[in-house]
């Protein structure tokens, strides 16, 4: 029942020893405070916006009780996906078993929702109390004329980077190629891996790739139906966008299925027609690439013309960024393109390529953020007084009590920031926060006898 | 009979060790560490940060699969050195998970032998509480929580207690100064269905009848949402261990919500303080019930405020008795809740058809005319069809959405409304606030 580590590829790439990377080989330390969440929850967000397809988290209420419908992933289409199922174990299954009721459990939610597929999920209990998953979903899939999918990723196997890959693992070997195995691919046409299609970020970038005629064979996974990813190795190209972790993913998709890949960013005007210049080389169409070459010049200038005056505003204003992923290192230009200087910038759940990127990218004198716990973030705040944090949710009460302006930049928030467009929403979203009136309110003495008199 | 189902579908229930970590949360100068898995406290986080919109302190073990061999006992002797060491905490919550009870992880030796390795951590007192995620609910993890910080923290009862402490109630006598020692102390547990600010109001009535409210655990100072001048990554405000220590002199405790009796039990038994039960502090003959043991214990007649509260919220009720009447309202609540509200809704003319309780605990002491049963939200959609109103936290959005009917929040999480743990529902002014709340939500 146990994941074979060694066999998924996991810890071939070690921490690079610069101070603040990421401690891809290291375990998490008891006690130490880093918020870098667990397997499960890695797997889940990446199978999570499979819209149309029901996932089940074989698990007692705390897996899924407590974080069910909690991610910005948004759909097009069926809102199956939102749906929190759990076989809720309790203290009788775990003296007994839980094998039985999940397969009930998968029949019945088959029966009841309609799903186009099942995703079940394994949990650190019910991997302890030695349920076979693997064999519950074949018996289950025998009943059934969906497939039933295993993804065995309990928690305690680490950081939700390995949950990444494991579900990238999943896609490959029961997913992708499942449709049409032999059908032709289709040409001009790209997969985007680990696009989410949070606040619908996916929607601000489509209507640039089909301006330019490039096909959306997948987004895996965001705004995705089971059959899109099914039929995933048709595409002629697949672009990394997110979490390297998903690069055993590609890696597995180029060697059976001969779809080339590169990485590429959508965030920030630089590197949004980064990314296109680079699809159109990787698809090889001079047409295409001649188009590019044209069209990304035209729509910089609209919208820099349309930051412009938010630019002006932000100018010389300072910036602490603490993300994962390909916002690591795609922020820092990002902000970059909106006048802001880094002061400090770290991160928890990237790779270590993102990290270096990152590092990189920065101005030499920014500083790494080493302690990752709220007690490091609370410590670089108070030294570096910036003007704004860029981070995630987790983090952003604990800045509003320093009163410094926020953004959140991760899962949690409601505006698309990704492609042109998204471009002059995250630049507004900005100037709101830094230059909200709020803050000046915040810094002012409370009223006293002592300044009455 | 409904059919059988072997799933959860769209969950009410919250983990025992999210309710655990929310009962530390008022606690002063606390650290909370979860032993579990990473994703256990993360969850955890996430869910209160995003109902009370307000930093969580809570660390993590961070068991990872060798733990699931070889067991979590040194990850957790390392994890609770390694928060004292970095963090300084005045006092260490710990809470199991589902993942370590399974592998039967012992808590307690690992602390002892900690203490042995380690004598100068000694008088830093650590709290050990058991809350496995497959038994019961929030309110479960969270009862369990208050009791073992009881039993940790309380100077071990005495048998002349009787003579130092003056318990009766002829004791109790004059308005008195809060600030004043000889001021009465009244021990206050309140549910987790209680929001800061009704544990705020709460304090203010005690304060009326010239006590001093001792609150275990005080949620009102540390999850009320203020700005604090320093933040810091462990609990802000919340109840002092010094006035955790001053509850053995209460001259009462008032336990709130079915789930709390144990708590006041609790004092009754082992230090003779009178225990008084208070299931519901929402509607008017549950907020009489108070007043009126209030009036009794101290002596004091009712003050001019809280009576003139009283004749508002009477006309409230007269002027809105109409549109209260044989409204049929569906609730998806946890039990200490869901009886506070079903039973003010009831009280008033409104009907309660679908009532479903998010763990079985307490239901069999609810009112006959309340068809308390354990369900899910999934149920709420199927249940909920013919009434007029769903109350059910956030996640209830779904079942509103699909059955197209307004829907009042109530519960935890709520984090697509504002306010709520702002929110008052207890008392006569903080009834009168929900039935408006309750019409508010039906007129849209």
């Amino acid at each position: 029942m146990f994941v074979n580590l060694s066999k998924l590829d996991l810890k071939e790439t070690c921490s690079p020893a610069d101070k603040g990377a990421p401690k891809l080989c290291l375990r998490a330390l008891p006690g130490e405070g880093a918020e870098r969440s667990c397997a499960f929850d890695g797997a889940r967000v990446v199978l999570m916006p499979v819209t149309d397809a029901a996932h089940l988290v074989h698990s007692p209420i705390a897996c899924a009780g407590n974080s069910w419908d909690n991610r910005g992933a948004r759909s097009s289409g069926s809102q199956l996906f939102r749906r929190g199922f759990t076989t809720d174990l309790k203290e009788q299954d775990i003296i007994y078993g839980g094998e039985e009721k999940l397969f009930q459990a998968i029949l019945e939610i088959a029966t009841k929702h309609r799903p186009q597929a099942i995703f079940v999920y394994s949990s650190c209990v019910a991997a302890l109390i030695g349920d076979d998953l693997e064999k519950t979903c074949a018996r289950a899939q025998e009943k059934l004329t969906i497939p039933v999918i295993p993804v065995n990723a309990p928690g305690f196997l680490g950081d939700k980077n390995i949950g990444n890959r494991i579900a990238g693992d999943v896609l490959a070997n029961r997913v992708i190629g499942t449709k049409d195995p032999e059908a032709p691919k289709v040409p001009l046409s790209i997969n985007l891996i680990g696009e989410y299609n949070i606040a619908g970020d996916l929607w601000g970038v489509l209507p640039d790739l089909q301006n330019l005629g490039i096909r959306l064979q997948a987004a895996i996974t965001g705004d995705a139906r089971f059959a899109d990813v099914q039929s995933a190795h048709r595409a002629s190209l697949n672009v990394l966008v997110c979490s390297k972790s998903l690069t055993n993913l590609v890696r597995t998709m180029e060697r059976r299925w001969q779809i080339p890949y590169i990485n590429a960013s959508f965030y920030g005007i630089r590197d949004t027609s980064q990314a296109l210049q680079d699809i159109a080389a990787a698809l090889g169409d001079p047409a295409l690439i001649e188009r590019t070459k044209f069209y990304i010049k035209k729509r910089e200038a609209v919208i820099r013309q349309a930051i412009a005056q938010y630019r002006e505003r932000l100018e010389g204003k300072t910036a602490i960024l603490f993300t994962g992923g390909v916002k690591t290192w795609s922020m820092v230009s990002t902000l970059a393109e909106l006048g802001i200087n880094i002061l400090a910038g770290g991160t928890q759940n990237s790779t270590p390529e993102d990290f270096l990127r990152m590092k990189e990218l920065m101005d030499p004198t920014a500083q790494i953020i080493e302690d990752t716990s709220s007690a490091g973030f609370l410590d670089i705040i108070a030294t570096k007084k910036p003007d704004l944090i860029v981070a995630g949710g987790k983090t952003k009460y604990l800045a509003h009590k320093t009163r410094t302006p926020f953004l959140d930049i991760n899962h949690g928030r409601k505006l698309p920031y990704a492609g042109y467009e998204g471009m002059i929403t995250f630049a507004q979203a900005v100037d709101r926060t830094v230059f909200s009136p709020v803050w000046e309110l915040l810094a002012r003495p409370f009223p006293s006898l002592e300044a009455a008199l | 009979m409904r059919e059988e189902r072997h799933y959860q579908g769209n969950p009410q229930k919250n983990s025992p060790a999210l309710g655990a970590t929310l009962a530390f949360l008022g606690i002063n100068g606390l650290l909370a560490l979860l032993h579990g898995s990473q994703g256990c406290s993360t969850f955890i986080r996430l869910q209160l940060s995003r109902h009370y919109k307000e930093p969580i302190p809570l660390n993590s073990t961070a068991l990872q699969e060798d733990s699931a061999i070889f067991g979590g006992w040194d990850q957790l002797k390392k994890g609770i050195g390694k928060v004292m060491d970095k963090y300084q905490p005045q006092i260490v919550g710990v809470m199991s998970s589902g993942l370590t009870e399974t592998f039967g992880d012992d808590m307690t030796s690992a602390l002892a032998s900690l203490h042995e390795e380690r004598p100068e951590l000694r008088p830093h007192p650590v709290v050990l509480v058991s809350a496995p995620d497959y038994i019961g609910s929030m309110q479960e993890g969270y009862q369990r929580t208050v009791l073992a910080l009881l039993s940790t923290l309380l100077p071990a009862p005495t048998s002349d207690l009787n003579s130092t402490f003056a318990h009766d109630k002829s004791a109790v006598t004059g308005m008195k100064d809060a600030a004043d020692p000889a001021t009465p102390i009244i021990a206050l547990f309140p549910g987790c269905h209680l929001s800061p600010s009704d544990i705020d109001e709460l304090k203010d009535i005690m304060t009326l009848f010239g006590l001093h409210p001792v609150v275990l655990p005080d949620l009102s100072t540390s999850l009320d949402g203020h700005l604090e001048l320093e933040p810091a990554p462990v609990v802000q405000g919340g109840t002092t261990l010094e006035e955790i220590s001053l509850l053995p002199q209460a001259v009462a405790a008032f336990s709130f919500g079915l789930s709390m009796h144990k708590a006041g039990q609790y004092l009754e038994e082992n230090y003779h303080v009178p225990h008084y039960n208070f299931p519901s502090l929402t509607g008017l003959s549950a907020t009489d019930a108070l007043i009126m043991t209030l009036a009794g214990l101290t002596k004091q007649p009712v003050p001019a405020k809280l009576s003139h509260q009283r004749s508002q919220l009477l006309d409230t009720l007269a002027d809105y008795h109409d549109q209260l009447g044989g409204k049929q309202i569906a609730l998806a609540l946890e039990t200490d809740l869901l009886y506070s509200l079903a039973t003010a809704l009831i009280e008033v003319g409104a009907e309660v058809p679908v009532a479903l309780a998010a763990s079985p605990n307490e239901i069999k002491n609810f009112p006959t005319g309340i068809p308390v049963q354990v369900g899910d939200l999934e149920e709420l959609e199927e249940l909920a069809g013919a009434t007029q109103l769903i109350i059910a936290n956030s996640n209830g959005r779904q079942a509103a959405a699909a059955l197209n009917r307004p829907h009042l929040r109530a519960g935890l999480p709520v984090f697509d409304r504002a306010g709520y743990p702002q929110k008052i529902w207890i008392g006569y002014r903080g009834t009168q606030n929900f039935i408006f709340d309750v019409l508010n939500t039906l007129a849209v």
